[in-house]
């Protein structure tokens, strides 16, 4: 049925992705009175994503994994240098796109249902155009639903509006992105392809500048084949799909599947941003900039912090304290958890996208064939220190 | 639009494929993504390209 009223509720969730399905989740489980709106009609749909997913941090935001959104279970990934030269990493250690290949359509939707039975009242092809303010506070979105306007007034506005954010631009915290802190993506589903199921794939250097091409099994020689580039080294339209398109004519193994589907996006690959709350709003997931800036997963990041978010939103509106220095302890809480390690994948990702491809080549050979005992940056570099000296020369203090 | 080259963004799906890129990366936040369609704001886009450079399909174009 239509809306032809405005609403009102505690927490408004702007955008039905994991991160927001999460966020609401945990507000309704707290008391609070939950809208989620999404502008699209269907949950999940169109996929964005390369469907990767690491597993540890599952139960710690209440999500049971379920054979309605597995595909597969790898048992680690591969690291590809230029040459080819390869390296493997079991699952635990992989960074968090390792571990489960997942439907991400079912996984939206299964997420957005546990959203639904905590209590969240769900919006589908619903807009926001703006928020709404008063007195310089956000109180609310103005709303677009079958060509009707609304308004939703709400206590606390959570943008979780992905990479394309505008519920932050609108509130005034700043989002943007630098051409070096973005990569553009491209990924095609393919059938018929020799991906092996026990391995997620990454293919490093100049195949994909600033980036990876990555293989992501599905089962039954089905595979997400896809690629990101920094956009500070893309210069021609379409470039991304030229490189994406090189890559696979260069390997038999791809060339000879069928394309199923394409999904194109944007990945920010930027430091943590520097302030994710303001009066009566806070982001979460891709809109606040928590993808991990070394391997483009978001998904672990966004729910993590969306558990914390629907707390705080939870708590907040119902004591009525919803200004910016109340909000700041979701701030305060989801950095203690990510930042340090945002804030060190993205040092480790400003080193990587300068290096040539003689030097991936040169650590891949070495980590190829020594046995870490844990993976660690530090051990990476002793290890390579050993072969390469001139390489790690840079990294001596770190040493 | 005196002294601006014409950005043109293919919305229609022939070539975009809605995905939020060039929205994302607009230094100036004048691309918006309706539902589907992708559209721009004439009299704030300053044509600087990054749109272009960012999408990975090639559905944006100035000239």
């Amino acid at each position: 049925m239509a809306i032809s009223t405005d609403l009102k509720c505690d927490v408004l969730v702007v955008g039905a992705g994991p991160s927001g399905s999460m966020t609401a989740k945990w507000a309704a489980k707290n008391g609070a009175d939950v809208i989620m709106i999404e502008k699209r009609q269907e949950i999940g749909s169109p996929v964005r994503c390369g469907e990767g997913i690491s597993k540890s941090w599952l139960a710690d935001v209440g999500i049971t994994p379920s054979s309605r959104w597995i595909n597969v279970e790898v048992e680690g990934a591969r690291i590809y240098s230029p040459s080819e030269k390869v390296m493997e990493i079991n699952e635990k250690h992989a960074g968090n796109e390792v571990g489960y290949v997942v439907e991400r359509d079912a996984f939206d939707k299964a997420l957005a249902i546990d959203a639904a039975n905590a209590g969240t009242t769900i919006h589908l092809k619903t807009h926001a155009l703006d928020v709404l303010r008063k007195d310089g506070r956000v109180t609310g979105v103005k709303a677009k639903q079958f060509g009707q306007k609304f308004e939703i007034h709400a206590s606390v506005v959570v943008g979780a509006d992905g990479f394309e954010s505008q519920v932050g631009r609108w509130a005034g915290i700043p989002t943007n992105l630098q051409i070096r802190d973005m990569d553009s993506c491209l990924q095609y589903r393919m059938t018929n392809v020799d991906s092996d199921v026990r391995y997620c794939d990454f293919y490093l250097g100049k195949c994909a500048p600033g980036g990876y091409v990555w293989v992501f099994p599905k089962g039954d020689g089905l595979a997400n084949v896809g690629i990101g580039v920094q956009v500070s080294k893309l210069h021609h339209p379409a470039e991304v799909r030229d490189y994406l398109d090189r890559w696979i004519a260069q390997h038999p193994g791809y060339a000879k599947g069928k394309k199923i589907d394409m999904v194109g996006g944007g990945v920010s690959i930027s430091p943590p941003i520097k302030q994710s709350v303001a009066d009566g709003v806070m982001l979460v997931g891709d809109a606040a900039r928590m993808i991990d800036p070394l391997t483009g997963g978001g998904i672990a990041n966004g729910c993590i912090a969306g558990k914390i978010c629907g707390e705080v939103a939870a708590r907040a509106a119902k004591s009525g304290r919803t200004s910016k220095a109340d909000l700041m302890e979701y701030d305060r809480r989801w950095r203690a958890v990510l930042e340090e390690k945002l804030l060190r994948n993205w040092v480790a990702k400003e080193k990587l996208v300068s290096l040539p491809d003689e030097t991936f080549d040169k650590i891949i050979d070495v980590l190829s064939g020594v046995r870490l005992e844990k993976l660690s940056v530090l051990n990476i570099l002793k290890a390579v220190r050993e072969r390469y000296p001139e390489v790690t020369q840079e990294f001596e203090n770190l040493l | 639009m005196p002294g601006k080259k014409d950005l043109y963004i293919e919305s229609s799906g022939q070539v975009c494929v809605s995905c939020g890129a060039c929205v994302g990366i607009c230094p100036l936040n004048c691309i918006y993504l309706d539902e589907w369609r992708i559209g721009f704001d004439e009299e704030v886009c300053t044509r600087c390209g990054i749109c272009v450079r960012a999408c990975p399909v090639g559905a944006i174009s100035i000239g």
